[in-house]
């Protein structure tokens, strides 16, 4: 292949595959590579693709039983201390429409399904025979000329485009090399994803979870779930199994010594997750490092000549409470990114300047627009008085409000104040408070 | 249920090239800086494939054919010993996820 693509893209995870599934479409020549086996064979998430953009890139994709698990219409959030959890619990059959809100996919399975539709796409392209999904080839470095990216090399084999669109994912290498991370990143804002796959008899799962068909749940966890350590807990339903797992804030799980799959342990072995998963039977255990959706470690250019960088290499994650996003922001930014390359082709002007453009939408965008707007949530939410604290604080509470005695019961007022002496201090409240109405 | 250790997690795990008797490492840990200058040896307790272990003498050692490409160690090893790359399709190790 001495022909020169359009734009090669590095990395088949939803962010690559989004921005290939943007190029066929717009008839350009590229070359999509990617390390592993397979698109999705080395890819991990919780994990939950959120937001209706897949409807964009496969139509109807709820139509086929294949690629994602399950459709989110229940949501849970769980405080839990070491005995109980008590939860805040939504459900509703407005979202058993399609296009879904929320679907949840196993990556290896999902990534895979979506490299098929873009082939689709290729092949409908004016150059089915001259762009490709390439796996097994893994991008050693981008090539550079004055600055300007003008292909890739894998090993000995060198390969030239007018562009290139860098969807890498968290470990991000490749956006070190040219300059656009810092050569080393801190632990500080990134998190250690732990988890487990989980599977049953589909009928137990879905009478267990009270599931219909493709429905799903989604469930988050803070306290006890993390052993102490900052971050959280995730359960998510998929066809008939569960991922099961945790994200620990990676200093902090340096600074207290702890071990990950043992705090998985603990976890599981809480009596209220035990009764959850009993009877299953784990059929997979991984681990990948997420980026904690902190502005301050991001890339704070995501464009170069010839270069844009998105989806997790650009470290677009956030958790701001609500749900943890960061596949739908991969998807929106491979999107905009091809579109950039795209017009480039289009005015033939690969420059710094026009791949600006790139970030300028993604700016505009909500992905960009949620992450600078929730920063202070990002922050409340690893604060260690409402990861530890406020769950001890809230179960202590529910224990004592749904305890009934045969005794004179006290007002919730005089239940609330015991909880919060026990467990903080009004301080703690004040502060957590302010922060949290900065953060809403 | 039962609660599996970490072997028997790996033991869940598929690597590639697991025919091969000599693979690439995708990971050179200088151990040298882990057992001289290091203050806290972090990479033992935190890598969730446990690579790297702590002898008797408290010494650190480091192997690549567990390791499951997560990234904690380039991030959590503030010293410098850890050069972090991603396994050679061919000659190297790694992951292929059967559910991810």
């Amino acid at each position: 292949m001495d022909e020169k693509f359009d734009c090669i893209i590095v990395g088949a995870g939803v962010a690559g595959l989004a921005a290939a599934m943007t190029l066929a479409r717009n008839n350009m020549k590229f070359l999509l590579i990617e390390k592993g086996e397979f698109p999705g064979s080395k890819n991990v998430s919780g994990g939950v693709l959120w937001g209706s953009d897949l409807a964009k890139l496969v139509p109807n994709y709820w139509e086929e039983d294949a690629g994602w698990d399950r459709f989110i219409n229940h949501r849970r959030l769980t405080f839990m201390d070491d005995q109980s959890t008590f939860s805040v619990d939504f459900k509703s059959s407005h979202f058993n429409e399609p296009p879904y809100t929320g679907v949840v996919v196993l990556r290896s399975k999902f990534d895979r399904w979506l490299a098929d539709k873009v082939q689709d796409e290729i092949d409908k392209s004016d150059y089915a025979m001259d762009s490709f999904i390439a796996p097994n080839i893994l991008v050693e470095e981008v090539l550079l000329e004055d600055g300007k990216a003008v292909g890739i090399r894998a090993g000995e084999e060198e390969f030239y485009s007018d562009s290139v669109i860098i969807a890498e994912g968290v470990n991000n290498l490749l956006t070190r090399q040219v300059g656009l991370q810092d050569k080393y990143v801190p632990a500080d804002h990134m998190l250690t994803g732990v988890k487990e796959v989980i599977r049953f008899d589909q009928k137990v799962l879905e009478d267990r979870f009270q599931l219909n068909g493709k429905s799903g749940m989604s469930n988050e966890f803070v306290g006890y779930a993390t052993n102490g350590v900052e971050g959280g807990g995730f359960l998510y339903t998929n066809k008939d199994t569960i991922s099961l797992g945790l994200v620990l804030g990676l200093k902090d799980l340096r600074e207290k010594e702890q071990k990950p799959y043992d705090i998985l342990n603990e976890f599981k072995k809480h009596p209220v997750i035990a009764d959850t998963i009993k009877g299953g039977e784990v059929v997979e255990y991984s681990a990948h490092i997420v980026s904690s959706g902190d502005k301050r470690v991001m890339p704070k250019q995501l464009y170069k000549a010839g270069l844009v960088v998105c989806g997790e290499a650009a470290n677009l994650l956030m958790n701001a409470g609500k749900a943890i996003q960061g596949m739908d922001y991969a998807m929106r930014s491979g999107i905009i990114a091809a579109e950039a390359i795209v017009d480039a082709k289009k005015a033939d002007d690969f420059s710094e300047s026009s791949m600006k453009k790139y970030q300028d939408t993604l700016s505009n965008s909500y992905v960009m627009k949620d992450i600078n707007n929730f920063q202070d949530a990002v922050h409340l939410l690893h604060d260690p008085v409402m990861t530890q604290k406020m769950p001890n604080l809230i179960c202590d509470f529910g224990r004592n409000f749904f305890s009934i005695k045969n005794e004179v019961t006290p007002k919730s007022r005089e239940m609330l104040k015991g909880a919060i002496k026990r467990h903080a201090s009004y301080w703690d409240l004040i502060k957590i408070g302010a922060k949290g109405a900065k953060a809403l | 249920m039962k609660l599996l250790s970490l072997p028997e997690r790996l033991g869940l795990v598929s690597y590639r090239n697991q025919a091969k008797s000599e693979i690439k490492p995708h990971i050179v840990v200088d151990t040298d800086i882990c057992n001289t200058t290091c203050p806290h040896k972090c990479t033992t307790y935190v890598c969730p494939a446990n690579c790297y272990t702590m002898d008797e003498q408290g010494m650190v050692h480091f192997q690549v054919e567990d390791c499951i490409e997560c990234g904690t160690c380039m991030y959590a090893c503030d010293q410098g010993a850890v050069s972090w790359e991603f396994p050679d399709p061919e000659i190297g190790r790694g992951v292929t996820w059967n559910f991810g």
